[in-house]
């Protein structure tokens, strides 16, 4: 071991670094980035879960525990009307909504068992702890009020999925997506480069090939692989790690194409912007894991801070994620807006990275 | 006019920032001969080259290739363009890097002929990695020729190559040019040169004369053609 001949790699390395800026400025900002995104993600968090409060007692204890529970930290509750309880959870705007029955106030004095109803979305794995414990809070505060204990055991149900939806359907739903769209971006822009780089781009362009027809079919070679990778994910995710499907298969295939046509083009359209593969690789950390952190595969896009909302609300990862999750866990089908949204955006930014990609790839050194 | 011209370069004016890569440059190459561009590294050959093909565009003048204004993607089917470093697709097979060189072009393939002129034919199959450099260089030339062009554009092809090698991709250039094949070379070395019908003299950008190789003597006064290119080039600079 010679310490001089290691100084001399270790000075080489960082001599290297000082030339390629660009790494440089990846290796210090994209951590702070990336950090800043998850505090503000968890810690700025505004809303609680949104919880609707039916109140049907004629006695004056519903209207009593309504009013604890609008106060409660853990769910920000308002009251609605019965009727639009299920039409809010399939809209979105509640996760939970909870029916205190006409006879409440009668059965706590009498001292019998009382059931609230607890009416959750189901998809969304992780909201109902908060509403349980709220209204479980709600209940005990009102006890120490009331003549004596109350029995309550809250009887709940699911519109979608339910109680046997586990943490895999509801993120396994999202990485089908993601893991083809991750893996098709990265395979690529490499690709791209490596025809940048090794001087084939160079023939290409000088020969009569039409820009659109590169970027058309380098998108058709990529996309049949994608394609046999998504059949491949589906097939283990469906019958291997049993995954929750509820919705249309060929839906869900629909979508990964989609992801797919936005990745493969994505990866053109970027390749323009790095010189090497090096630098190609160096767009993961700025344009995948931004996606990843605000699209809702890990936080439900409702849960963040207002501003992070607007960015979330133009990722295109956002629209797939929940396109797939609506399919999946709740079976969705074509007829509803919500899934006619989200399969319009993921199309349309795909047509967008196609003309970006066709419209950036310059033949000509100005 | 411009009939019996394959390339009609017409005062062309390219600079990268503040070097001038080509400063009004204009030349003619003659249907079916072998010109040569010659110059040290940096000259600007290559800028010249690319600008032929149309992948620079030039800031003033005009360039014209078989009787089209460049650029124009329909007649680059008609021309072969051999970059300096040999641009082959790695993974894949030399047959392979042929048939997509030759389908790219919109030309039927006569890619057994042309891997018989290189003498590739027994290593069709191997990938292109696989190979020593002096055979990807052969594969590369047969990439460029493939589609039979009319004008073929040359960025120092023999760079690397083996003596023997070198005088057999002469010997196919000079059986091209007999037989109608528009080529323009570039090159550092001047024995190549020698082979050349007419030749042009480049430094800094600038043509600093051009004829054959015999006239390019005879104007420097001496009977090197080395010394000619060092004296014609240093007069101008002088």
């Amino acid at each position: 071991m010679s310490g001089h001949r290691i100084a001399a790699i270790t000075s080489r390395i960082l001599r290297q670094f000082r030339h390629d800026r660009r790494t440089l400025a990846l290796l210090f900002v994209a951590p702070i980035v990336i950090l800043s995104l998850l505090g503000y993600l968890i810690r700025g968090s505004a809303s609680s879960p949104a919880v609707g409060i039916v109140n049907e007692d004629q006695g004056p204890l519903g209207a009593a525990i309504a009013r604890s529970l609008e106060q409660s930290s853990k769910i920000s509750a308002k009251t609605i009307s019965a009727s639009d309880g299920d039409a809010k959870l399939k809209d979105g705007s509640l996760v939970a909504y909870i029916v205190f029955p006409p006879d409440f106030s009668l059965l706590v004095t009498q001292q019998q068992m009382v059931a609230p109803e607890v009416h959750l979305e189901g998809s969304q794995p992780g909201t109902q702890v908060p509403v349980l414990q709220a209204l479980q809070n709600a209940l005990a505060s009102l006890a120490s009020a009331a003549p004596s204990a109350i029995k309550f055991q809250p009887t709940v149900s699911y519109l979608y999925g339910g109680r046997d939806l586990d943490q895999l359907d509801y993120f396994g739903a999202a990485f089908i997506g993601l893991i083809l769209f991750f893996l098709v971006f990265v395979v690529t822009i490499v690709s791209f480069l490596r025809e940048r780089s090794q001087g084939t781009l160079e023939r290409l362009m000088a020969s009569p090939l039409r820009r659109g027809e590169i970027v058309v079919g380098y998108m058709l070679g990529f996309t049949v692989l994608a394609l046999v990778q998504a059949v491949e994910v589906l097939v283990f995710s469906l019958y291997v790690l049993r995954v929750h499907n509820q919705g249309n298969v060929l839906l869900i295939f629909g979508f990964e194409t989609l992801m797919a046509l936005s990745a493969v083009n994505l990866g053109i359209f970027l390749s323009m912007f790095a010189r090497t593969e090096f630098q190609a690789v160096q767009f993961i950390p700025l344009v995948i894991v931004p996606q990843v952190l605000l699209s809702g595969i890990l936080f439900p896009v409702s849960t963040e801070s207002l501003p992070l909302q607007y960015i979330s609300n133009v990722l295109p990862l956002t629209y797939a994620v929940n396109g797939l999750r609506d399919v999946m866990l709740k079976g969705a089908d074509l007829t509803w807006p919500s899934l006619q949204l989200d399969a319009g955006v993921v199309a349309g930014f795909c047509v967008l990275v196609i003309v970006a990609g066709i419209a950036t790839l310059r033949r000509r050194i100005a | 006019m411009s009939e019996t011209y394959a390339v009609d370069v017409e005062n062309v004016v390219k600079s990268f920032g503040t070097l001038k890569a080509l400063d009004d440059v204009t030349l003619r190459v003659r249907r079916g001969e072998i010109y040569g561009l010659l110059g040290p590294n940096g000259a600007g050959k290559t800028t010249l080259i690319r600008s032929i093909v149309g992948l620079v565009a030039p800031e003033s003048g005009t360039v014209t290739v078989l009787d089209h204004r460049m650029p124009d993607l329909d007649i680059l089917g008609s021309v072969g363009y051999m970059t300096q470093a040999a641009a082959l697709y790695p993974d894949l097979s030399v047959e392979e890097n042929l048939r997509f060189f030759a389908a790219i072009s919109g030309a039927d393939s006569n890619v057994d002929e042309v891997l018989n002129l290189v003498e590739l034919d027994q290593r069709r199959k191997s990938v292109v990695a696989t190979l020593s450099g002096g055979l990807r260089q052969r594969c590369s030339l047969a990439c460029a020729l493939v589609h039979r062009p009319r004008l073929l554009l040359l960025d120092e092809p023999t760079v690397g190559v083996d003596p023997q090698l070198r005088v057999q991709f002469w010997d196919h250039f000079r059986d091209m040019a007999a037989a109608g094949t528009t080529i323009v070379v570039s090159s550092h070395v001047m024995d190549e040169a020698e082979r050349c019908q007419r030749l042009g003299l480049i430094r800094f950008g600038k043509l600093l004369g051009e004829g054959s190789p015999d006239e390019l003597r005879s104007a420097a006064g001496t009977n090197n053609l080395e010394e000619a290119f060092l004296k014609l080039s240093g007069r101008e600079t002088e």
